[in-house]
């Protein structure tokens, strides 16, 4: 049995050390591609939330803009309110921009739009939430940056080339539970920390409820197989149904490729995405 | 040979790919610890090109002695100086085969070279992937004493710097890549190694960041009796320097006699243990 233990204690953070360590990441990549700070959804939630004050920390709120990206089905006034909280309070530079023509434009051009499949629909708004973003980094000489966190990336629950893309993503390696350590630490306010999880895909979706587990029992899992442990192990010690835990581990597998560059065939000497493998940035 | 030695611990960050900025770092720093009075200058691993180069590393390494090597060599004699630092060696008889190495130059030019025996290839380290393993732990004899010289991971393994210690190693150097995660095992091993063999431990480490990875810095000069001479600030760029002297060895030699109290005929069954894992 490992000496392991699957308790809230393995999530605490040494806060000051990972704000220090994001802060210089998103500061030395920036510095590096020559740009001139980030763009990045505002959506008002927890991750964004997060993501858009360490940025701002980084680099100063004048290189950050965040972009408010609501559409009639899902608006909800508190995330506009909540994205101005915090464009206030960390100073940084807020847009509002509406994408309900877009998307309607979007869906009435599609000859196989089928309104009842609120999947492959949700899934068109994270892109063109996408498409905005990488136009304003185009325009702006700004890189785009993410907000995905380490849980939800790991279960595959965010949209392949939506809200998946992204130049940075700073807060990936933290599990959800943990952005919260970090958000309330850097002073993102409690009423956004303390928000329901929702990719507002469509009209009261909820992150918890559709993964069907509490974000504090997922990360433990996933903590337990980041770390190697067996299933039956991971079960046992959260005194959870084996079948749980493989469900998750499941989705974890089967996900991997949302994680990567499109599949291709070996053909070639050497081959992109496979055994191409240069520096990130060498110069 | 002087009893005291000043050690100049250069912890830089590199750019990744780029030979002539990162030899221009090491000049300036070179210049700025002779002002100090280093007679020892230690650069990080790798530190001619920075540490992820990846495939870059087939077209970024340099046979020894190569054009790098003779320009810092230039400035080692200018400066009447000592410098250690990293570079990926390409083999003289077959060009894709390279290796890990540090180099110890002198006044007089290049004194010799060590190619790192334990390459990671774990977690993000993809060593054995670009390099071969080195297979000699060569002491040189020089005018500011006894050096053994070991790279990064090498310092887990006990074996090697108790090797460099019992072929006469008086300090033993450590040029290092190591990210922020693996902090607290460098600052533990290196104490152990320096502790172990009763021997001075010179630790430089890289900082700045490759590919998301945060490199720590926290160099520092080890005595034989575990104090920590002189240390570099955490996660930037620092140049310090610590004196190391010799006559200390005698003394934490007496007071725990490690070397004394070996026990060699262990020596052959660990071997067979380790055969057999």
């Amino acid at each position: 049995m490992s000496t392991l233990k699957l308790t809230s204690d393995v999530l605490k953070l040494d806060l000051p050390s990972v704000e220090n360590r994001i802060k210089r990441f998103v500061k030395d990549y920036v510095e590096k591609c020559g740009a001139d700070g980030v763009v990045l959804g505002a959506s008002g939630g927890l991750d964004s939330s997060a993501t858009a004050a360490l940025a701002s920390l980084s680099l100063g709120g004048h290189k950050v803009l965040g972009i408010a990206m609501p559409e009639e089905e899902t608006y909800d006034v508190t995330d506009i309110q909540h994205a101005k909280l915090l464009a206030k309070k960390f100073d940084f530079n807020l847009q509002i921009v509406d994408i309900s023509s877009t998307l309607k434009a979007c869906f009435q051009s599609l000859p196989i739009y089928d309104v009842a499949d609120k999947l492959s629909k949700g899934n068109v708004k994270a892109r063109i939430r996408m498409v905005y973003l990488y136009y304003y980094a185009n325009k702006l000489n700004r890189l785009v940056c993410g907000a995905s966190d380490k849980s939800e990336i790991m279960v595959g629950y965010f949209t392949k080339w939506g809200d998946g893309a992204a130049d940075i993503s700073p807060i990936m390696d933290l599990y959800k539970t943990q952005v919260r350590q970090l958000a309330l630490h850097i002073g993102v306010p409690a009423e956004i920390v303390a928000k329901p999880p929702s990719p507002r895909l469509w009209p009261n979706q909820l992150a918890e409820k559709e993964l069907g587990i509490k974000y504090e029992t997922l990360d433990l899992i996933l903590f337990g197989l980041e770390h190697f442990m067996k299933s039956k192990e991971i079960a046992e010690q959260l005194k959870l149904p084996i079948k749980l835990v493989e469900d998750v581990k499941r989705r974890w597998l089967v996900t991997e490729h949302k994680r990567r560059l499109p599949l291709t065939t070996k053909l070639g000497y050497r081959t992109i995405g496979k055994d191409f493998r240069l520096p990130h940035k060498p110069y | 040979m002087p009893e005291k030695v000043n050690v100049a611990l250069a912890q830089i960050s590199c750019k990744v790919g780029d030979k002539k900025h990162n030899i221009n770092v090491m000049k300036n720093n070179i210049k700025r610890a002779k002002e100090k009075g280093a007679n020892l200058v230690i650069f990080p691993e790798l530190s001619l090109t920075g540490y992820l180069n990846r495939d870059l590393a087939y077209e970024l390494a340099e046979p020894i002695p190569g054009s790098s090597i003779y320009s810092l060599e230039e400035t080692a004699k200018k400066e009447n100086i000592y410098i250690v630092f990293g570079m990926p060696e390409q083999s003289e008889k077959a060009h894709a085969v390279l290796y890990n190495t540090a180099v110890l130059l002198g006044p007089d030019g290049l004194i010799g070279k060590y190619r790192k025996m334990h390459l990671p290839t774990h977690s993000v380290f993809e060593e054995k992937r670009y390099f071969r393993l080195g297979y000699e732990a060569p002491v040189f004899e020089t005018e500011i004493g006894k050096m053994g010289l070991t790279i990064c991971y090498d310092m887990f393994f006990p074996e090697i710097s108790r090797l460099l210690r019992l072929k006469g190693s008086q300090l033993i150097v450590c040029i290092s890549a190591s990210p922020a995660v693996r902090s607290r095992f460098f600052e533990v091993f290196t104490a152990a190694r320096a502790l172990e063999n009763t021997v001075f431990l010179a630790y430089v480490n890289l900082v700045g960041v490759e590919n998301g990875l945060q490199f720590w810095g926290g160099s520092r000069i080890i005595a034989p009796d575990g104090s920590i001479l002189a240390k570099a600030n955490y996660d930037e760029e620092d140049l310090v320097i610590g004196t190391i002297d010799y006559a200390d060895l005698e003394r934490a030699e007496a007071f725990v006699p490690t070397l004394r109290d070996l026990r060699p005929e262990l020596f052959n069954s660990l071997r067979e243990q380790a055969e057999k894992l």
